[in-house]
């Protein structure tokens, strides 16, 4: 039963080859993925997790397929994050670009490379990779997993620490359909801090679909944040997230540009005692389009959730968060916040916001709020009466408001450069 | 000391089409220490409000005249810009933005409009060291975020602190002692009379006479039902605070 036909998205899988020959269980996992997407409907506004995200704009575009394409050390500098680009992985429209990209020598028990070159039995991907994106539920989930190119593998065995930042650039040069992938393994008590940069290179209005796997073993720590900065796509991204015993995920989603996105973060809080933070922020202006689309599945007891998304809306921009906390029967002890806070800075922007909690366990601390409003107008006539002219007035409280997300990364280098961002963003107050 | 500072003539200010303030007549000579009181709902937050330029407040008729300029049309930020200072009864918080990155901002801002050089990182840095230990206020203080989660003495000091650093012509302090205990009323009051000089002027705006014990005014001005009925020297508040108010109120 279509109710929309699958169009562009559709003619993608049928053309789809890949770029050399795949071992059988991949062929098979792409065939399933292909056959799941063609039976599944691609959701319109009726679906109610999209109602406020219309994909017919998408259906309509005409997409070439992925293909690789150079591009120089100097087009990837603006993306570049000093102090955490010692190790990095460059994806062009999904394909590998290994001049472009660094793996130094890595601690023991650490691995690091693009799936193309994993695909033997050794590391054991075809029991890793789609364990928990599942591509018979979700159509995009089921799109990428027939489409992708390559993507990052991040693999961090028992006990294994890298401190060093891992930078993930996915360029995308042209009008094509996108799909990287990301896969992230955290063993026993391992700690990683991972960078998703999604990037555009060229105003050719694109698609890109990506989904990325993260798996906490116990006591596993990671360090996550996506920055989408790619004006001209439309990015629906899936981020599966499963969290065993006393493990710890933080993820920061920041959406600095996009024509229209849509990030899902799904959190399996699947162990005992296993903390998430989901932080994001977004910036958005023009008529850009940005939905952030939250679960946090509390499965098991003691588990401690913390969700902050602000969002900034200018022009004729549109925001949407609609956040789940489940909160599964025998889930007892249970510590879950919610908080979303929208800046209108225009007339005609608008922020919708779905704070949803569904509670199946008694002995549980859950909390939520949501904001929708504009900048203070005795805090603007303050800064006006220390000197500040309206304009940057509103640009420091508008900093201000955007900034209590972004000092929560505990990734300096990462956090320093988007200071510097939004500095710039915010017409650099301190003239410097 | 002869020079006039700032000239109020005849100010009528209205807030919703309602008029608060009906005709002040105030003049503030170079280094001269003004003293407003007056009880609730007298207009003595209203007149401050209207000196610095509030959006929400309309001067209905007369004029405020700054250095022999009119300033009415002037947006608060120039009014900032050419030296005068609103210190606030309700301080607001700004979550997000560190006390210094603020400072540095708002000091920059005045400096550049007056055509000055900005202060560079270290120039800042040794000014607000020597201010924040004038108010007593730590190094944790200035790098928490404007005025959120500072008790109500350390908003005021703040406010002091602002002060200092941007070094006004002209003070305008609204109830900067309402809610203080005596010990940072004492320090508040240390930093203004450090800051005093003869070509600095003060109008401080109080509801008690308490505060003039600690910072000696030149004049006192009893403003009542947006009118000032009665102006005198520093002994005018001590009778004030001995007869009350209300004797004032029989006597117009």
């Amino acid at each position: 039963m279509t109710t929309q036909t699958h169009n562009s998205l559709q003619l993608a899988i049928d053309g789809f080859t890949p770029q050399s020959a795949e071992p059988a269980w991949l062929s098979e996992l792409r065939q399933d993925a292909a056959d799941s997407f063609a039976a599944l409907d691609v959701p319109t506004i009726r679906h109610e997790d999209w109602r406020y995200t219309n994909l017919k704009p998408l259906l309509a575009l005409k997409l070439a397929a992925a293909a690789p394409a150079r591009i120089t050390p100097d087009d990837l500098k603006p993306w570049l994050i000093e102090g955490a680009d010692e190790i990095r992985l460059v994806f062009v429209n999904g394909f590998y670009d290994s001049t472009l990209s660094r793996i130094p020598a890595l601690p023991q028990g650490v691995l690091i490379a693009p799936i193309s070159q994993l695909l033997g039995e050794e590391e054991g991907l075809p029991s890793k990779l789609a364990r928990y994106a599942d591509h018979h539920a979700q159509p995009f989930t089921a799109l990428n997993t027939a489409l992708f190119t390559d993507g990052a593998y991040i693999r961090a065995g028992q006990n294994a620490v890298l401190e060093t930042p891992v930078h993930v650039l996915y360029v995308s040069t042209g009008g094509q359909i996108n799909a990287p992938r990301t896969l992230v393994l955290a063993g026993e008590h391992a700690g990683l801090r991972l960078v998703e940069s999604f990037v555009g290179l060229s105003g050719d209005v694109r698609f890109v679909n990506t989904v990325s796997e993260v798996m906490l073993a116990a006591g596993a720590n990671v360090r996550h944040a996506k920055l989408l900065r790619d004006t001209a796509a439309t990015h629906i991204g899936w981020n599966e997230v499963r969290q065993d015993r006393d493990s710890t995920y933080t993820h920061h989603s920041i959406s600095l540009d996009a024509q229209l996105a849509r990030h899902n973060v799904n959190v399996m809080l699947a162990g005992e005692g296993a903390t998430c933070t989901l932080n994001g922020l977004v910036l958005g202006n023009d008529t850009q389009h940005i939905d952030n689309h939250l679960i946090m599945d509390h499965m098991r007891p003691r588990c401690t959730s913390n969700q902050l998304y602000r969002s900034v809306v200018d022009g004729k921009s549109h925001s949407v968060f609609s956040g789940k906390v489940i909160v599964r029967p025998g889930a007892a002890g249970t510590d879950a916040k919610q908080q979303n806070n929208n800046l209108l800075l225009s007339d005609d922007a608008r922020a919708e916001t779905k704070p949803q909690l569904e509670i199946y366990c008694d002995e549980v601390k859950c909390a939520h709020g949501a904001t929708s409003g504009q900048l203070d107008p005795d805090a603007v006539f303050f800064l006006r009466s220390r000197g500040l002219d309206t304009r940057q007035a509103r640009n420091l409280l508008t900093y201000a408001f955007a900034n209590d997300v972004v000092e929560h990364i505990k990734m300096d280098a990462v956090r320093q450069h988007l200071e510097e961002v939004m500095h710039e963003r915010f017409h650099g107050l301190l003239g410097e | 000391m002869s020079k006039p500072l700032l000239e109020i003539k005849d100010l009528h200010v209205a807030i919703d089409g309602t008029e608060i303030l009906h005709g002040i007549d105030l003049t503030i000579n170079a280094g001269e220490v003004h003293a407003i009181m007056g009880t609730n709902g007298s207009g003595k937050s209203t007149l401050t409000k209207a000196i610095a330029g509030h959006p929400d407040y309309t001067v209905t008729s007369g004029d405020i005249v700054y250095e022999g300029k009119s300033i009415l049309e002037a947006e608060p930020e120039d009014r900032a810009c050419a030296g005068i200072f609103l210190a606030f009864q309700y301080p607001v918080e700004i979550p997000g933005v560190s006390n210094m990155y603020f400072l540095r901002a708002a000091l920059n801002a005045q400096r550049k409009a007056r055509g000055e050089a900005e202060a560079s990182g270290a120039e800042f840095l040794a000014l607000i060291k020597e201010k924040a230990k004038l108010m007593d206020i730590d190094a944790g203080l200035l790098n928490r975020s404007v005025n959120e989660g500072f008790s109500g003495g350390e908003k005021k000091r703040n406010e002091i602190l602002q002060l200092a650093v941007l070094a006004p012509t002209l003070a305008v302090l609204d109830e900067t002692d309402s809610g203080l205990d005596i010990d940072a009323l004492k320090t508040v009051a240390t930093g203004v009379n450090s800051l005093r000089s003869p070509e600095r002027s003060f109008l401080l705006v109080t509801h008690y006479q308490r505060l003039l014990n600690h910072i000696q005014p030149d004049f006192v001005h009893v403003l009542l039902d947006g009118r000032i009925a009665k102006s005198g020297g520093k002994e005018l508040a001590l009778e004030l605070e001995d007869k009350g108010y209300a004797w004032l109120e029989q006597t117009v």
